[in-house]
């Protein structure tokens, strides 16, 4: 028998240490900072293991019964945590606060185990062999899970069902106590029944654990997610709610496909209709082809040269059925060449002259990105226009960043080019803006392609006017060396947000 | 951010075996660029061969560094061709080499210009002729990119080197006062890039303390100021602000309007002006010609370098000023010539590491580390995405006599410095083991000149400035600092001397 108590105490350690390493590690995955989230919670864990020990005292009697309590308890408190956890952070604001709690919990009931354990078992050995025994045992089953862990159990089995397994193991200990410490036991037959009820319940979770997972990471996006996948570059997410497509990189809504034909008809076709003979058209960013979408409606076109960081997105929007539905094919057009560079370098080395050239990168929320908002980066993108030439450049919401917006406008200005700054309703996005420019005067085009939904020539005026509350405001021009535009957008955001 | 779970979960488990198995990953690398050895050969006067060929030209041009292609500069753009600049290493450069990989060029020393005011002319005429300046305007993408600077203090980034986090209301008093002093001293106008320009005897008293006890002199007690100071003496002279003449280190701070814009940059440092500099002189450039004795004559000066004999007219000595008395025949003893050696070292990384959440800067620079920080090449790059870089990485041994610092790195191997750069990394970026694939490290006895109490007034200084015979000294450690603009101006100096004599 003596054998079968050390090995209780061998999987009860492992199972301490695994929820402490579920906790750890979820914490890590969801709020970042691996440093502190491993520190706090071991911390946290180890003292609240101090208070269950400290607690243990005051319990005189029916030590055999708490004790398959408290593994019945921590099988289903530690077993459910990680799902829990995911749970919480993906539907409640309160993630720390339920975190921590669970870990004191759990901390505690651990606190009580071995020495609720080593009173058990104390007449039947000396003093001093308990305490060798039981700790050796504890100490090897810590170290079979801090090993278990992370090679097997993570990779293999993931953390919601990782910890339900640990915590079948203390209901199973649970369940074997009841045989292994009988005589010391009342009512024997009630703790079987609610540790197979425990072990049932865990059983159903670890079946449903995939169903959980999902609908957790469901929440972040309002919709069901129907493609998701890391490229090397971005993380491309495509979600759909009835007929509604929406893209989104790195968590950056991209374009609703309810609205989309507002921003890119608004992208494309004030400048473009006002080119007089447009042949070569260059787009900067835009993989997804919905611009090219518009340019295509242009029969004297006949090359559109397509610049695209990402392979995959370009891929994914010339082969998926449902995308290449949105675009038209438009990345198939034997009139469309498709470049996967980065832009900056491309436009630096390249030598060819276009008359429209379109800017449509994700808005500056980082160092890297800004740089293409700088004057240096317009000032090398202008070389490529031709005498009757204009470019356009998306320049994110006059409405919500208005610092930025105007600080894109007066970048474009320093330059030395004729700017025209004009804004669209688009309802998943709200105001949203872009900069004309050019180095010519900009006239407004007498005539548009056929078949479009939102922009009209008569419509166009209005375009360009600003209410006040999206009114030009002085900002200095985005450079290399200031990036003025990365901290003002974060500013903007920022404000709104808050 | 939430949408990183879903690779996190994806991901973790791999992750995890990555930070339980964690495997020492294999890290090239080797010592590169050594000269020790040719100079250890002059100083054993050890037998060089005799003359077999002799060439007459008029001017020749001893060592390659900024100084003396400055110099090679100049004579050309004069339109006078007829001279050769002997360089002992195989690579011309000096502080200004660079090297090169599949990922970017970058430095192997002195790294960028601050954006020169308009006294320093030769410097603007220069970067005229490089593009650098064009009607005014400095080339945006020459200028270091933003971020530029940061500083990890207690567990955080904050932007910039000089402390802003965790100051105390009289740190906060002392670094506002220490900054009037240095505005005055600004005005004073004698503080000068290059310093020939301003520099009076009224603040001769400054060189004859060194900077720290002229700060405490002044009040200064707060520790970090005196961290950024000391700091700073040992990134522009590799020496501790306690080893550093009060003046130098005013200097410093007193001889450059506080510029929005600068400094200038490029991945390979000042290896980019290098680079310019050799296309357009790079004719005239002999390399791994080590010149072991210059002679006097009666017409002339005779120049022995490998087994040729230069007769020329007049010899520009451009290279380190320490090495004319086992040169020249009967050059005096120096005094004030005392050199910081320092250690830069290269590292090829497949990857950024854990940064803890920053965005990458040009400059990184530790609080209380005895290193000077690293710079990373790739960040004046116009890439949007950027996986691998070469980070170099800063180390000025200037605790204790630099003659024992100088047998301290040649006595190390590599792997000793490879495990001590990486220790120093590691505090901030706890990965940077799994992201390094490769380190090389070049050791530098005779870095920089170090402006200790006294030597910028020194007489021996004085004396060969104005030297005038037909050997002229041009490298920067004769101003006593040793920067950019000072090499360029003592080169460009010394070689219209040269022209003046040349022509009458």
């Amino acid at each position: 028998m003596g054998i079968l108590v050390f090995i209780s105490v061998l999987l009860v350690a492992a199972c301490g240490l695994i929820y402490e390493l579920v906790a750890g590690t979820l914490a890590s995955y969801l709020v970042g900072d691996s440093v502190f989230q491993f520190s706090t919670i071991i911390g946290t864990y180890l003292f609240a293991m101090g208070i269950g020990s400290a607690l243990s005292r005051c319990i005189h009697r029916g030590l055999a019964n708490r004790f398959v309590w408290i593994e019945l308890l921590l099988g289903v408190i530690g077993g459910f945590s990680s799902a829990l956890l995911m749970l919480a952070f993906a539907f409640t604001q309160g993630f720390e606060l339920i975190l921590y709690a669970l870990v004191m919990v759990m901390g505690v009931l651990v606190g009580l185990e071995i020495p609720l354990l080593m009173r058990i078992v104390r007449d039947r050995y000396q003093f001093r062999d308990v305490i060798a025994h039981v700790l050796t045992f504890d100490y090897l089953g810590a170290l079979g899970a801090s090993l278990l862990f992370p090679i097997l159990l993570v990779p293999r089995l993931g953390l919601v069902r990782s910890a339900m397994l640990f915590g079948l193991i203390n209901a199973g200990v649970a369940l074997w106590s009841t045989f292994l410490f009988a005589n010391q036991l009342s009512a024997t037959r009630g703790l079987r029944v609610a540790c197979l009820v425990v072990l049932c319940a865990l059983g159903a979770g670890m079946a449903q654990a995939r169903q959980i997972t999902a609908t957790a990471e469901d929440n972040i996006y309002a919709d069901e997610i129907i493609f998701a996948r890391d490229t090397h570059y971005q993380h491309l997410v495509l979600t759909r709610f009835k007929d509604d497509l929406r893209l989104f990189l790195n968590s950056h809504l991209q374009f609703s496909s309810r609205d989309e034909y507002r921003y890119h008809e608004a992208l494309v076709h004030p400048g473009l209709a006002a080119v007089p003979t447009p042949r070569r058209v260059l787009i900067l960013g835009g993989g997804d082809g919905l611009a090219v979408r518009e340019i295509l409606k242009y029969p004297q076109v006949e090359s559109i040269t397509l610049v695209d960081l990402d392979p995959e997105m370009t891929r994914i929007f010339s082969s998926n059925p449902m995308l290449t539905k949105l675009n038209d094919k438009s990345l198939l057009s034997p009139r469309v060449h498709v470049i996967n560079a980065d832009a900056f370098p491309w436009v630096d080395s390249n030598a060819d002259n276009f008359d429209f050239i379109v800017i449509d990168f994700p808005d500056p929320t980082n160092y890297s990105l800004g740089k293409l908002y700088t004057t240096a980066f317009y000032r090398a993108a202008s070389r490529h226009l031709s005498a009757q030439g204009l470019m356009v450049v998306q320049s994110t919401s006059p409405m919500f960043a208005r610092d930025s917006f105007w600080c894109i406008a007066q970048t474009l200005k320093q330059t030395g080019l004729q700017t025209y700054p004009y804004h669209v309703y688009v309802p998943s996005f709200g105001e949203w803006g872009f900069v004309l420019a050019g180095t010519h005067e900009y006239l407004r085009p007498t005539s548009l392609p056929a078949g479009l939904r939102f922009v009209s020539v008569e419509g166009l005026p209005a375009l360009f006017q600003f209410p006040p509350d999206m009114s030009p405001l002085p900002m200095p021009a985005n450079q290399l060396n200031s990036q003025i535009l990365v901290r003002t957008y974060e500013n903007d955001w920022k404000d709104i947000s808050h | 951010m939430k949408l990183g779970r879903r690779n996190f979960l994806g991901l973790g488990g791999a992750a995890l075996v990555g930070l339980s198995l964690k495997s020492e990953k294999k890290i090239a690398g080797s010592f590169v660029n050594d000269s020790f050895q040719m100079g250890h050969l002059l100083r054993d006067r050890a037998g060089f061969p005799a003359a077999k060929n002799t060439e007459k030209v008029p001017v020749v041009i001893v060592g390659g560094g900024i100084a003396g292609l400055s110099a090679a500069w100049r004579l050309r753009k004069r339109g006078f061709t007829d001279f050769v600049l002997l360089e002992m290493n195989a690579q011309a450069g000096g502080n200004a080499r660079w090297g090169e990989n599949e990922i970017t060029a970058y430095p192997w020393a002195a790294h960028y210009v601050p954006v020169p005011s308009p006294r320093a002319e030769y410097v603007r005429e220069l970067f005229e002729d490089l593009g650098v300046l064009r009607n005014g305007q400095w080339e945006e993408r020459y200028l270091a990119f933003s971020p530029q600077e940061r500083l990890f203090l207690y567990g955080r980034w904050q932007e910039g080197i000089e402390p802003a986090v965790g100051l105390t209301p009289k740190d906060r008093d002392q670094f506002q006062r220490l900054e009037n002093l240095f505005t005055e001293f600004r005005k004073s106008g004698a503080f000068t890039v290059p310093l020939e320009l301003g520099l009076s005897s009224k603040f001769q008293n400054l060189d004859r303390i060194s900077f720290s006890d002229w700060l405490r002199k002044q009040g200064f007690d707060s520790r970090l100021l005196h961290w950024y100071m000391n700091y700073a003496c040992r990134d522009d002279y590799g020496a501790l602000s306690s080893d550093t003449s009060a003046w130098a280190g005013i200097h410093y701070f007193s001889s450059r309007e506080s510029e929005e814009q600068g400094p200038l940059t490029w991945p390979e440092g000042n290896g980019w002006i290098t680079r310019r500099l050799l296309e357009r002189v790079g004719a005239n450039i002999r390399t791994s010609q080590m010149v072991h004795r210059i002679a006097e004559t009666r017409r002339g000066v005779r120049v022995l370098a490998g087994d040729t004999e230069f007769q020329a007219e007049f010899v520009i000595f451009a290279a380190p000023t320490f090495l004319a008395p086992y040169l020249l025949d009967n050059s005096p003893q120096l005094q004030d010539f005392i050199y910081s050696p320092w250690l830069t070292a290269n590292l090829t990384l497949d990857r950024y590491p854990d940064s803890r959440g920053a965005e990458p800067s040009w400059d990184t620079v530790f609080l209380d580390s005895p290193t000077l920080g690293y710079v990373d090449a790739m960040h004046q790059s116009l890439r949007t995405q950027v996986d691998r870089t070469v980070w170099t990485f800063y180390w000025a041994l200037a605790e204790g006599a630099p003659a024992q610092n100088r047998q301290f790195l040649l006595e190390k191997d590599w792997a000793y410095w490879k495990e001590t750069i990486l220790h120093d990394l590691e505090r901030v970026h706890h990965d940077i083991r799994q992201c390094v694939s490769r380190i090389d490290i070049m050791r530098m006895g005779h870095a920089m000149i170090r402006p200790v109490v006294g030597s910028i007034f020194s007489e021996e200084r004085r004396h060969l400035k104005r030297q005038n015979d037909r050997i002229l000294f041009a490298n920067s450690d004769l101003s006593g600092i040793s920067i950019f603009e000072q090499a360029q101006y003592q080169g460009v100096e010394a070689a219209q001397k040269v022209l003046k004599r040349l022509h009458g």
